[in-house]
């Protein structure tokens, strides 16, 4: 099955503008910011570090508001403009569209595998504890994670952990998803299959994935790469001889 | 499955400190109110264990230990009540005790009918003691008090208000909060009250009805009879030991001091619960980040951190419960009696529970502070 990149963006960023005040000093940190995202793709937000990627993604998933600019999402075919929702609105957005995934993996040490993707499910879209447990088994076990579900964080590796991190993420099958550094803590055997398994979101969900990173070896895995610098984005190129690109083949 | 028990149990150690700290405030609040009530029961002693329907007493007389003389010559106003089936004078009063070594005390005595079925004689005093104190000047002690009184036991001689006594038998578990209590015979005790006690007079007349359920209406009825003449009151046992108490209980202050005390565990109990709750909500503050970044509605996380409030507060009950008991036990050891009927058991654990949740509730700000985008810087 392939999925191809939809001609029309599910995610786009107009004329995004965002500054911080520094100790008394006014720096702009998204300086008119213009770019498209697509349905089945993942696209790669490179930067060095306070280069205002992760400020970018913020405004992009509905967390901080820009000072100026629009951020427009396609919702079942309709644009919504996510910074004239109203905080209720955004986070009931949020709540139906929007997954994340973060450096640190942010697992509850309390909760097993099992339980931190049915908290999701429980709390967010108030699905019963049987369903929640067969689709979170279910989801486990796309992650490689069969035979953990009774772990808890402590008793799992790093990858095992940003792996439940993800499956914590796509476990509501999410419009989009946001990764900030996803595979910075991990080496690079578990941070490709946490690319791997971003990119098989993408195909089989046909998410729209922002990933934010400094890891350059990300480049042959992403359908689109952007470099922001001091806060203005240029598309970067993507080496010529990219590996992975399942979801195309055959388009 | 239960995310805030499961919360719970992983982080024992840190919970555990709001989890004393909710046991302490019931234990204090428990043990506190048992102990007021053990002795508050002192002090309606000789109304609860001797056998009237109904007392009659001087005006507006508070608590039994503070009956001042009546006429003797009321007896007719009482006696001619058709409900009424016998009717008999009690002394009490405060007299001075002198102590076989010639220091002093206080002493409460009691004087009464001791034949079979009289209602004044306690139910502690056994037919060999009512016997012995027929003799002139006998009394009878409880052994609880031989410290206070000065004595070895039976045998010995004391005075009280100058009138030479002897102890001819001793009773257990009658300890006074004021006094002690001097048992003796109706004679005996007009001797030794003479000063306090004029002639033809008495504490209080003891009336028994045909039928204990009239008594409420004999007490109200002797009352509004002789309402205008104030010089007696009349009231039922329940109403007349129910009276002593809340004198004690309120005039002595010791309520306050109790409020106070009780008070003071459960701020400690909150303030420790609320921090503990707090710094568990912090710890998982970037979790709880992610969730609300995903969209999941923040009283959702509320919910959470007051279900482990009342968790808490269940622990803390749970954990309070044995330990009441056993320091009760302990008490009785040293002679200290702490009476826990289930009511002061149930109040104070709903209220350690409603302290606990009112922990949780302050606790929340943990929640407000809560901020997705942090997790992106």
């Amino acid at each position: 099955m392939s999925v191809p990149a939809d001609d029309q963006p599910t995610l786009r960023g107009i004329s995004l503008y965002r500054s911080f005040s520094d100790g008394g000093r006014t720096r702009n940190v998204i300086d008119d910011v213009t770019f498209d995202l697509h349905r089945g793709q993942i696209t790669l937000l490179m930067g060095p570090s306070g280069s205002g990627k992760s400020t970018l993604l913020a405004i992009l998933s509905g967390l901080l508001a820009p000072d100026r600019g629009q951020v427009l999402a396609r919702e079942n075919g309709h644009p919504v403009d996510v910074w004239r929702l109203s905080p209720r609105e955004r986070e009931q957005f949020r709540l139906r569209n929007c997954g994340f995934i973060f450096q640190g993996y942010n697992l509850f040490p309390a909760l097993t595998s099992r339980q931190q993707l049915e908290i999701v499910l429980r709390w967010g879209d108030g699905v019963g504890g049987r369903d929640a447990r067969r689709r979170a088994d279910e989801m486990l076990a796309l992650l490689g994670l069969k035979g953990k579900e009774n772990k808890k964080p402590s008793q799992l590796s790093g990858g095992e952990k940003q792996r439940v991190a993800i499956g914590r993420a796509l476990i509501k099958r999410p419009r989009f998803c946001f990764a900030d550094e996803p595979t910075s803590a991990l080496d690079w055997g578990s941070g490709q299959v946490v690319i791997d398994l971003l990119q098989r979101a993408a195909h089989e969900y046909e998410s729209t994935i922002i990933v934010v990173s400094h890891d350059q070896r990300l480049l042959e895995h992403v359908d689109v790469s952007y470099q922001l610098d001091d806060g203005r984005l240029t598309e970067s190129d993507l080496p010529a001889d990219r590996g992975l690109e399942p979801w195309r083949t055959g388009s | 499955m239960n995310y805030s028990l499961a919360t719970l149990w992983h982080e024992r150690p840190r919970f555990l400190p709001g989890i004393g700290a909710v046991a302490f405030s019931a234990v204090l609040i428990a043990l506190q109110c048992g102990l007021l009530l053990g002795l508050f029961k002192i002090t309606s002693l000789p109304v609860d264990h001797t056998s009237a329907d109904v007392w009659v007493g001087s005006p507006e007389v508070n608590s039994v230990d503070l009956g001042r003389p009546i006429q003797l010559s009321f007896l007719s106003r009482v006696a001619g009540d058709p409900r009424v089936d016998e009717v008999e004078p009690y002394y009490q009063a405060f007299a001075s005790w002198i102590k076989p070594d010639g220091g002093s005390e206080l002493c409460i005595v009691i004087g009464s009918n001791l034949e079979n079925g009289s209602m004044g004689a306690l139910k502690e005093l056994t037919p060999e003691m009512r016997e012995a104190l027929t003799e002139p000047n006998a009394i009878v002690i409880d052994s609880g008090e031989r410290g206070r009184l000065g004595v070895n036991g039976v045998g010995d001689y004391a005075e009280i208000n100058k009138v030479r006594v002897r102890i001819v038998g001793e009773t257990k578990g009658l300890k006074s909060l004021a006094g002690p209590y001097v048992f003796c015979s109706r004679p005996t005790a007009r001797l030794l009250l003479r000063n306090m006690t004029p002639r033809d007079t008495t504490t209080y007349y003891l009336v028994r009805c045909h039928h204990p359920e009239d008594a409420k209406a004999l007490a109200e009825d002797l009352n509004n009879e002789f309402h205008d003449r104030h010089d007696m009151t009349a009231m039922t046992s329940d109403e007349f030991s129910f009276h002593s108490r809340k004198h004690w209980l309120l005039k002595t202050k010791a309520g306050i001091a109790l409020g106070y005390t009780a008070l003071l565990g459960l701020l400690v109990g909150a303030v420790v619960t609320s921090q503990t709750l707090y710094a568990a909500t912090t710890a998982s503050a970037k979790e709880y980040a992610i969730l609300l970044a995903m969209g999941i509605p923040r009283r959702k996380v509320t919910t959470t951190v007051i279900v482990q409030s009342l968790w808490v507060g269940l622990f803390g009950i749970v954990l309070a419960y044995p330990t009441v008991h056993g320091l009760a036990e302990l008490g009785k050891l040293f002679g200290v009696v702490i009476p826990l009927p289930w009511q002061i058991l149930t109040v104070a654990a709903a209220v350690t529970m409603v302290m606990s949740m009112l922990a949780g509730l302050v606790a929340l700000r943990s929640v407000r502070q809560i901020e997705p985008m942090n997790l992106l810087r």
